[in-house]
């Protein structure tokens, strides 16, 4: 079968449908493997008892394959009474899948603070917020921009995985395309090159804050 | 919060003349296993400067670093500005805002300016606005003799600046006391003079000061009283010009002897 470049442009529209998902899952379920990731961390640096927990956690949702985890979301929960939207379904599981990788990079970012850092804004009389606040975080945010930036990339990668739970988004488009034309080579080509545009322009985006981060001084106490 | 401070700044107030600034009885600590100080006692009136030394690992920044409770200790007392420091203790915010300290890397914030090095916990801790704030960090950047920096970056300073600045920023906090553990030792030397010329101006100034150092130079100058450490026990103090003519103890000798060549 020959690539036909104007059945392409034909079917680009029909594709492009599912972007609107794609983004919108792909945004959701960074900020909620952000979020999550953070708390893991957290947790992770708290009390004695609560550390080995969290590790365990963070190590089992990383150890697990995220279709099992989508899985076992979309059809365990609701035999426990659960029952949520597909598409949440899939942000959910995503988010956690994520959140295991990305309490690393918080880790990572916070453990690349020198030690002194905190001893000088205690040795000040800094409260532990305010040291978390003003001393910590801004100095974590720098560090971790460039490893979270490429998560965010990878977790777009991932929305195709809700084409599992019926979720109509790009790859999903796609297949109705080529289920409906018996080809496959153009939907896939197009899905492609929609995915390697947003990953550009997500990097882009990174990029800029970082370099917002490294520039702009926390002016404001 | 607030409360608490008071108190310790009306207990200090009435006890300023007679009462030691720190005072340092039977001081053990341990990292796990290991004994890092033994029974160490020490006494420092308010208005000294002391300048503790001995062999690395002798356990002089343990020392100092347990005196504003960066180390925990395990046994004994310790009573700083006229508080007793109890190991866990809640409210130590209070105590640290009195004691300053320069540590051996300076240990700037880099994502702040100069400048906001130095306000940051006038606004924090001492809850002033932001004009008060910077007043007084131009005039400790000026007693540093750097008041031409404050817009700058740590990073954009050389390392005896960075140190002036790391003075200054203590300084703000118009503590009582002032800990300087090694605060040349990472230096170039050329920049080492600017830093120990602002420590000398401070003692002048009636600081009361406890520093951890090897210029011997310095040591002479401003002490009033030199305090040998080694193996976690203080072997020997005395005024300086004792110290360096007549150690008494072994190994107080074989230490000046290698410092001075
Ligand atoms: N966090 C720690 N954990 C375990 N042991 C430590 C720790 N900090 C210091 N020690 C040990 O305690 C002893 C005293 O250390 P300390 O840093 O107080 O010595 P020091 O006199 O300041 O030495 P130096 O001149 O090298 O700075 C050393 O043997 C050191 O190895
Ligand atoms: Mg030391």
């Amino acid at each position: 079968m020959k690539f036909d470049f104007a059945f392409a442009m034909e079917i680009f529209p029909q594709v492009l449908q599912g972007i609107g998902n794609t983004i919108l899952v792909a945004i959701a379920s960074f900020i909620g493997a952000s979020v999550l990731g953070f708390i893991w961390e957290i947790l992770r640096r708290s009390s004695r008892f609560v550390r080995p927990v969290a590790q365990l956690w963070i190590d089992a949702i990383r150890s697990t394959p995220v279709l099992v985890q989508l899985y076992f979301l979309f059809f365990v929960l609701p035999h426990y009474g659960i029952v949520l939207p597909a598409m949440l379904t899939g942000v959910l599981g995503i988010s956690v899948y994520f959140s295991g990788y990305i309490a690393e990079v918080f880790k990572a970012g916070i453990d690349a603070i020198p030690r002194g850092q905190s001893e000088a804004a205690s040795s000040l009389g800094l409260s532990r917020p305010d040291t978390i606040g003003y001393i910590i975080m801004p100095q974590m945010l720098r560090n971790i921009a460039a490893p979270l930036g490429a998560y965010s990339v990878s977790i777009l990668k991932s929305t195709p995985y809700l084409a599992v739970l019926a979720v109509p988004e790009m790859l999903g488009s796609a297949f109705d395309v080529a289920s409906e034309t018996y080809r496959y080579a153009e939907p896939m080509v197009v899905a492609g090159i929609l995915f390697l545009a947003l990953a550009m322009i997500g990097v882009a985006l990174v990029t800029r804050l970082e370099r917002r981060l490294g520039l702009t001084p926390a002016k404001d106490l | 919060m607030t409360p608490i401070h008071e108190l310790s700044v009306h207990n200090n107030a009435q006890d300023t003349m007679q009462a030691p600034a720190i005072q340092i009885e039977n001081l053990s600590k341990w990292y796990e296993s290991f004994r890092a100080l033994t029974d160490v006692n020490l006494t420092i009136a308010y208005g000294e400067r002391i300048v503790i030394c001995g062999p690395s690992g002798s356990g002089k920044s343990t020392l100092i670093r347990c005196i504003n409770q960066l180390e925990v200790h395990q046994k004994g007392r310790l009573v700083v500005n006229g508080v007793t420091l109890v190991p866990g203790m809640k409210g130590l915010s209070a105590i640290r805002r009195d004691v300053g300290m320069v540590f051996q890397h300076f240990n700037l914030f880099p994502h702040l300016t100069v400048l906001d090095n130095c306000t940051l916990a006038l606004r924090r801790v001492r809850k002033l606005d932001r004009r008060e704030a910077e007043a007084v960090a131009h005039a400790n950047l000026e007693r540093v003799r750097i008041p031409e920096q404050a817009d700058k970056y740590p990073s954009q300073l050389s390392g005896g600046q960075q140190q002036r600045v790391a003075i200054a920023r203590a300084l703000c906090m118009k503590p009582k006391v002032m800990l300087f553990d090694e605060p040349t030792s990472a230096l170039d030397p050329e920049m080492i003079n600017e830093v120990l010329d602002v420590m000398t101006l401070l003692a002048q100034d009636g600081m009361t000061m406890v520093c951890v150092t090897h210029e011997m130079g310095f040591a002479r100058k401003v002490a009033d009283r030199i305090v040998f450490m080694d193996q976690g026990q203080i072997v020997e103090q005395a005024p300086p010009s004792e110290f360096f003519t007549n150690p008494k103890h072994e190994r107080a000798k074989l230490f000046l002897k290698q410092i001075l060549h």
